[in-house]
């Protein structure tokens, strides 16, 4: 049972994660612009906030949220209105609560202590054993909002966007699930530190699964709707997809979510391919010092930030499918490619490695 | 205090049962069913089985609903028919049957004998004690604590037949669909769109013989 120190602890490392990653998302936001900016040869926002003296447009975001929270939020009269209101608060629960078995450090017999016995758990639910399966479980409820969406919008377009959606995301699930199954089959557990710590005594997941690697990242893209994969809003076609009826924070709240799922998902590439807060030959699950847990953190966080860089960069690097061709590239190319890789990993685990 | 919570949860499962069967809209009906199915999970999760409450949620509620949804959405008219309103008959035969799948199950667990090692259903009173396993038994502690395990393992010993005739059945259903959606020799189907000519009614006179309706004058702006 929970004690009330523990119950206080608990509600701090909620806030702290919640408060950190809704801010973080302003600021990708930002970051975003600036590269798009950049691979297109523009300079970006550089304006906002020179009264104040801040340099580079930094509070640029502040602006945006006072906008989207000060424009008049429009209902349509022919909306399904529970629905229609229902829809971005799901895609903003689902996009926030995966947060809550992601390690952001050491956990478990590696956390370091306050005082004799009070471990510091880096993770809000430092308990859960299945946490790879519950974050693919949230993440299956995303699709929720933007199906929701289309249907209560009552518009074409809209309409159009949430069913592409639907058979999206559900197509891209599968060899996502597949490619995670083989690092899972490795390290024998779906615990998420567990999977760090055996890659911090046998080498990062990367160079175990190159194949599961490149499905899931592939994957992992359709399932955020990022651009080469972002057919469900794609502008040129469907005017803004399933949002097109949404205005102010509803919107906003889409808006969000995308980029916490951006987020979650650099996350779980990065715990289960890059090793997580492992450093080879610097960092290793016997450090229990502060130090080193301040600098498992600063190391995860650096890759994280380097995954997320990089998703934004593949937006500007690379074209929309067409949507036969993604329809084919998931069921023709990566389902089989996953289930091979997923055969030949647990042939050699149960051959080389021993059962 | 649990007891009273499942309960509680229980009869709020029903209530969405029920939404499931009464709803005249099959979009709200299929929305009452993925209630249910968050029910399912929570009572899993009551009954300490969180691996299976996520697999309930991964698999019903991120796939089978989802593609429920996705079968009515793509069928019917964006919003609104009432399309689920069926004659007193066929209330009638459908309510029976289900009657009858009812006494079926509920005669089945009733009359469950049990082995030595595991007591008939109708038997146990409360959850078996912690240190209630013998040699060879699971003992509770060591299912909770290695649930995925324990699940796999049953699967493929004392549920191996279940386990197969379900996935037989899953896949004789795959291929009658695709035996329903392809006929032999057929041709993709915007090719027999061409073949037939152009018939759709709510074209414009003017349309393309293809049906590939103008994009929409969207003025394509940047996003951000």
């Amino acid at each position: 049972m929970l004690t009330f120190l523990g119950l206080t602890a608990l509600l701090i490392k909620i806030g702290l994660v919640v408060g950190i990653s809704q801010g973080a998302v302003a600021y990708l936001i930002y970051v975003e612009r600036k590269i798009a900016a950049y691979a297109q040869d523009r300079i970006g926002p550089n304006r906002c906030g020179r009264e104040f003296g801040v340099p580079l447009g930094l509070i640029q975001p502040l602006a945006d949220g006072a906008k989207m929270i000060l424009k008049e939020d429009v209902i349509p009269k022919y909306v399904h209105k529970p629905t229609f209101i229902l829809a971005p608060m799901i895609a903003i629960v689902t996009a926030t609560i995966g947060f809550a078995v992601v390690p952001f450090g050491p956990v478990g017999a590696g956390a370091p202590r306050l005082g004799a016995d009070w471990p510091v758990q880096f993770q809000i639910a430092p308990g859960v054993d299945i946490g790879i399966v519950y974050i693919l479980a949230i993440g299956s409820l995303a699709v929720y909002a933007v199906v929701l969406a289309g249907w209560s919008s009552n518009n074409k377009y809209s309409f159009l966007g949430g069913l592409r959606s639907s058979a999206q995301l559900i197509s891209y699930e599968i060899p996502m699930g597949l490619s995670i199954l083989g690092i899972v089959l490795l390290a024998k557990s779906l615990d998420l530190n567990t999977i760090i710590e055996w890659q911090d005594r046998h080498g990062w997941g990367i160079f175990w699964q190159p194949v599961g690697f490149l499905i899931f990242l592939v994957s992992a893209f359709a399932e955020t709707n990022r651009l080469p994969f972002d057919l469900p809003e794609s502008e040129q076609e469907l005017v803004g997809g399933f949002h097109t009826e949404y205005s102010a924070m509803k919107f906003g709240m889409f808006f969000l979510g995308e980029y916490l799922h951006v987020i979650t998902v650099s996350f779980l590439t990065v715990i289960l391919f890059f090793g997580g807060w492992d450093l080879p030959f610097v960092l290793s699950a016997d450090q229990t010092s502060w130090i080193s847990a301040i600098f498992k953190v600063i190391v995860m966080m650096s890759k994280v930030s380097l995954m997320i860089v990089f998703i934004m960069w593949i937006r500007w690097t690379l074209p929309r499918f067409r949507y036969d061709t993604l329809m084919n590239l998931a069921w023709k190319s990566l389902l089989p490619l996953g289930l091979l890789n997923l055969t030949i990993t647990a042939v050699a685990a149960q051959m080389i490695l021993g059962g | 205090m649990i007891q009273s919570i499942f309960l509680l949860f229980s009869a709020i499962g029903l209530m969405a049962a029920l939404g499931t069967v009464l709803s005249r809209n099959l979009v709200r009906a299929a929305l009452w069913l993925v209630a249910f199915f968050f029910i399912i999970a929570v009572q899993f999760v009551l009954l300490e089985a969180e691996f299976l409450a996520a697999i309930q949620v991964l698999v019903y509620i991120g796939a089978v609903a989802i593609l429920l949804l996705f079968g009515i959405m793509l069928t019917r008219n964006i919003q609104g028919d009432e399309t689920t309103s069926a004659s007193l008959n066929t209330k009638l035969i459908f309510g029976a049957l289900g009657l009858a799948l009812f006494a079926v199950l509920a005669t089945a667990i009733v009359s469950h004998k049990g082995t030595p090692e595991r007591p008939a259903w109708s038997k146990i009173q409360g959850r078996p004690d912690d240190e209630a396993g013998r040699d060879g038994v699971l003992t509770r502690k060591d299912t909770i604590n290695n649930m995925a395990k324990t699940v796999g393992d049953e699967m493929m010993t004392r549920f191996v037949i279940p386990f197969e005739i379900a996935g037989l059945l899953l896949t004789v259903a795959l291929v009658g669909a695709v035996a329903l959606a392809r006929q032999v020799g057929a041709d993709e189907p915007i090719d027999r769109v061409r073949k037939a000519g152009f018939t759709r009614d709510d074209a414009p006179a003017n349309g393309s013989p293809e049906g590939v309706a103008e994009a929409p004058g969207a003025v394509a702006s940047p996003s951000h």
